[in-house]
């Protein structure tokens, strides 16, 4: 991971095993997809936002630049379905546009849950290593080890296309290709650059698994790991805090009508 | 039909993976589109099914379109989509999937590729009625999704099929496709 | 062509009439090839660059078709369960990004406790002579011989029945080429080995027998390598084949002869100056030039061991690293920008992995694409004269990358004689070409030098070194240490002492 990925400090978030955050993170993903509440979602919101602010170790400049595309996500779902939602208690009308008090109702819940999505996302990446989380898939959760080493393989393929750019760079130089000036340049360089990368990219990937079966790895077949994970106290930490919160969350969410 | 090697299977994933993060900074111009322009975002969406659709053209085989399209969905929702995304990812991987296996895994062409996109694009469709994201006025939801399904045949049987050709030209697909019948019987030579 | 001796044994791998060709090619590769390997036998494959020894290697593992599809068939197809392989290209055979997770994958694989895993690691770094200060380094940062010695580790790792190596020691050093012959030795007096290798000289007295091919992937020959060698001299000679003492031979011949006897002297003017010039990876300084200089019309060999820094030194001269102190190319002192940098003129480069070299989709685009000056008649035929010289397929309408790596590596050095230059700079243009290429290579090369131009090249070859070098460049650890006149044998031999 380059170096911009790198938090301050590790924080116990780190220490809870990948594989079990993730699949805590889906359970609270589920519940946020499939309640229609908005005070509820929103609580789910601020959870998320003080446990990605507060817990991540990251400086709070990196945390808001992240997320700037996730007011954006929450601001053109939400008008969008104002704008344009189904609705008989009409507030203000022009044209086509018009506001009801539904559409109001359903955009803001449709924006705060795009939001919780991004945030726990965001939570998640920023505090997982993917080769430990697919490590751990294996190891507690019986992924198959062909799709565990396939991700791996694939995500660890996307810096070695910097590498790519970088050599093909050289290559074009050293054969003394040159491309004309302004647009017509700039269309040249991306064909230039575009269709190769993405053939060395597939070759690439190819000689991998070529290279991984050589080495006598045969799916399904029974093995050890490097990187070996399991569960520890920091588990039980960890789920503790989330039921301890989401119940406070509920509390508050329904306590209140 | 072949089933998939584990080479098949990495470069799937592989194709899956680029695709999810390509589908991110689209996403980045989708959201900023989106308030403004309605027309032009709706013509941006396609983008969104061109996965697996690509992924079969360049692999040709049983399974690719489903799985690039869940790999490619499993890494945008966690780079900020959510994980409704990943359902989407599946539905429309799917839609692709059957068409393609309904022509056995031998139709290529420009307008099976476009199809692939159109029914991933109804996939879609349903789980937006699902979810709720298709609670709109009459109009307003045929003008969507008929943009929307215009787009998927463009980004779809368009640009996926041309950008598959230009890889043939660098010989790349010659080795992780099957190997023609008639090869075979060139061997008696 | 069984002896006796091979029927008492078991087989540990037998193919009958395989019948193998490449997709959208006319002609078969293989056709009706009949071939084994006793347990325990040490085979060599001997044949001309480009004849189908690699992919044989591949048919015998079953990578092809089990990784790999090829259209192909056999009548008896009998392959080893348990294998390991050293593949042709360093670049091609690594799964992982680091050292230590590359060795460990093969031992997951092989279901070994993680408790043993790291001091079979060390040990297997040890035995190979590849010496890290942390394992944990990425692969990437390796240099070419040193991610071959890695490769040749992660196999004797696997300790498989039948091992199968792809001229595992072109890109080593001397001292490299024994160390790792030695290993291999030792580790697997009772496994099955099959080579392909053109540095026959380390391996002729270990080996048990010798298949020898010709051009068009037929077994000539097979059997012991004493009565190979003497026997079919003629073909091997023909085919162009490496044999023990054939430099000696060619050094006799009438062309070598000729081509030293009025070799041109070098002008007094001086082409290339580099002052206290530094190149760098990152922060860290990878070749330091304290004072040296080139003529014009000389040609300069750079010796060294792996990772001393040779490669890096070309790439610096080039301006393809970011490089610091004075550098003088036709006399223009070279400006060195931050970014954006431009490379010097008149100077042109041969990278030594051979892929990085290529742009174009076809073999004649890239032979052709450099000659814009040229009229496209005058292009198409200097592409056919080096396709013919090179000993190229003759289709050039195939992509780089669907050739063997030694036409690879050919192709790319072709490339760069056709633009007009006046410095060349090759890294091991020679790596893994059998004799009759390598010595078209070298003569085409000293030709371009007698027409003036300047040549500086890094090999291994101590012969290259002393029979056609005018200088002698030895490099070590990240540093110039000399710059000798008209390098002998004695000279060369001196570096890797
Ligand atoms: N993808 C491909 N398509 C068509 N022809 C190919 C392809 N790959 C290799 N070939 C051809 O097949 C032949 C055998 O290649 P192979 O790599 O087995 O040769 P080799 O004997 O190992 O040569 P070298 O000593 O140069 O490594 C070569 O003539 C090469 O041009
Ligand atoms: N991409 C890279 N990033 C960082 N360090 C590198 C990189 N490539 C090479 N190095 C380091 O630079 C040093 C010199 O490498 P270089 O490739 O110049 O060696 P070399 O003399 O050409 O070796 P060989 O004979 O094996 O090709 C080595 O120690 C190597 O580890
Ligand atoms: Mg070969
Ligand atoms: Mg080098």
């Amino acid at each position: 991971m380059p170096a911009w990925f790198t938090p301050d400090r590790e924080t116990w978030l780190f220490r809870v095993n990948p594989a079990l955050k993730f699949m805590i993170f889906v359970l609270l993903l589920l519940i946020t997809l499939f309640t229609r509440n908005l005070p509820f979602v929103s609580w789910l919101a601020v959870l998320f936002g003080i446990l990605l602010y507060g817990f991540s170790g990251y400086p709070i400049r990196k945390l808001v630049l992240l997320s700037i595309p996730l007011v954006i996500s929450f601001a053109s779902s939400a008008f969008t379905m104002m704008l344009f939602g189904k609705g008989d208690a009409v507030l203000w009308q022009w044209g086509i546009l018009k506001i009801s008090e539904e559409s109001i109702q359903h955009g803001l819940l449709l924006g705060t849950k795009s939001l919780t999505f991004g945030l726990v996302g965001f939570t998640f990446l920023l505090t997982v290593q993917p080769v430990l989380f697919f490590y751990a898939m294996m190891q507690q959760y019986r992924l198959p080890s062909k799709y565990a080493y396939s991700f791996i393989a694939s995500i660890r393929l996307l810096p070695l296309v910097v590498e790519e750019i970088h050599v093909r760079t050289n290559a074009l130089k050293v054969r003394g290709i040159t491309f004309s000036r302004g647009m017509k340049g700039l269309g040249e360089r991306i064909q230039a650059y575009t269709v190769p990368l993405f053939a060395q990219s597939i070759r690439r990937a190819q000689r991998i698994a070529i290279a991984m079966e050589a080495k006598q790895y045969q799916m399904g077949a029974a093995r050890t790991y490097y990187y070996p994970t399991s569960y520890s106290r920091i588990d039980v930490v960890f789920i503790g805090v989330v039921v301890v919160s989401v119940a406070g969350v509920m509390l508050l969410a329904f306590g209140m009508n | 039909m072949k089933k998939l090697t584990f080479t098949d299977l990495l470069i799937t994933i592989m194709v899956g993976v680029v695709f999810g993060i390509l589908m991110k900074f689209w996403d980045d111009l989708y959201t900023v589109v989106k308030p403004m322009m309605p027309v032009a975002r709706q013509l941006l969406y396609g983008m969104w099914f061109m996965n697996g659709v690509f992924a079969f053209l360049l692999i040709r085989k049983p399974g690719v379109a489903l799985i690039a399209s869940i790999a490619g969905a499993g890494l945008s929702a966690f780079i900020g989509h959510g994980l409704e995304v990943l359902i989407y990812g599946f539905a429309q991987g799917l839609a692709a999937e059957l068409l393609f296996a309904a022509f056995r895994y031998r139709k290529f062409s420009m307008i099976i590729a476009g199809l692939g996109g159109i029914l991933s694009c109804a996939a879609s469709f349903g789980l937006d009625m699902f979810y709720g994201y298709a609670d709109l006025e009459t109009w307003a939801l045929v003008v969507k999704y008929g943009l929307r399904a215009i787009s998927a045949f463009i980004f779809t049987g368009v640009f996926a099929v041309l950008i598959v050709r230009a890889l043939e030209a660098t010989g790349v697909t010659q080795s992780i496709r099957p190997v023609a019948k008639e090869e075979y019987s060139l061997l008696d030579r | 062509m069984e002896t006796l001796i091979s029927h008492q044994r078991e087989a540990a791998l037998s193919m009958t009439n395989l019948r193998l060709k490449f997709p959208g090619e006319d002609s078969l590769l293989f056709k009706d090839l009949s071939f084994s390997v006793n347990k325990g036998e040490k085979v060599l494959l001997l044949g001309p660059s480009g004849c189908g020894k690699s992919t044989l290697l591949q048919v015998a593992s079953g990578i092809v078709p089990n990784s790999f599809e090829l259209p192909m068939k056999a009548e008896k197809l009998e392959l080893p369960d348990s294998w390991g392989f050293v593949f042709q290209d360093p670049d091609t055979q690594f799964c992982m990004p680091y050292v230590d997770e590359e060795l460990a994958f093969v031992l997951e694989n092989l279901n070994v406790p993680r408790q043993d895993m790291t001091a079979l690691i060390v040990a297997a770094l040890e035995r190979v002579g590849l010496h890290l200060p942390d394992i944990h380094t990425p692969i990437l940062e390796l240099s070419q011989g040193m991610k071959q010695r890695l490769a040749l580790a992660s196999v004797l790792l696997m300790e498989p029945e039948v091992l199968f190596l792809d001229e595992p020691s072109a890109l080593l050093d001397p001292e490299g080429t024994d160390q790792i012959w030695t290993s291999i030795q030792a580790a697997t007096a009772e496994q099955t080995v099959v080579i392909v290798e053109h540095k026959i000289e380390q391996i002729a007295e270990w080996i048990d027998r010798v298949v020898l091919f010709t051009d068009d992937g037929a077994i000539l020959a097979d059997g012991p390598p004493d009565s190979i060698f003497k026997d079919y001299k003629e073909e091997l000679i023909r085919y162009g084949i490496w044999y023990p003492g054939v430099w000696d031979d060619y050094l006799d011949s009438k062309a070598f002869k000729t081509l030293s006897e009025n070799r041109s002297s070098i002008s007094s003017v001086e082409v290339l100056h580099a002052e206290e010039f530094n190149g760098y990876r990152g922060k860290k300084s990878v070749i330091h030039m304290p004072n040296a200089s080139i003529s014009q019309g000389s040609w300069v060999t750079i010796l060294g061991e792996n990772g001393s820094g040779k490669s890096s030194l070309l790439l610096s001269l080039m301006q393809l690293l970011k490089t610091s102190g004075s550098l003088h190319v036709n006399g223009k002192q070279v400006v060195q920008k931050k970014r954006r940098r431009t490379l010097p003129a008149g100077l042109s480069l041969v990278f030594q992995n051979p892929e990085l070299q290529f742009v174009t989709n076809t073999i004649v685009e890239e032979l052709t694409i450099s000659l814009q000056g040229m009229s496209s008649m005058g292009a198409v035929s200097h592409a056919e004269e080096m396709i013919e010289l090179f000993n190229l397929p003759v289709s050039g309408n195939r992509h780089p990358y669907q050739l063997s790596v030694g036409q690879k590596r050919r192709l790319s050095v072709a490339t760069a004689l056709t633009s007009s230059i006046d410095i060349l700079l090759l890294d091991e243009p020679t790596f893994g070409q059998d004799a009759r290429n390598t010595f078209a290579i070298l003569e085409k090369l000293e030709s371009l030098r007698r027409n003036g131009m300047t040549i500086v090249m890094v090999t291994h070859d101590l012969n290259i070194a002393s029979n056609f070098a005018t200088d002698c460049w030895k490099v070590a650890d990240g540093k110039l240490v000399s710059c000798t006149r008209q390098g002998g044998v004695a000279d060369a031999r001196l570096v890797y002492t």
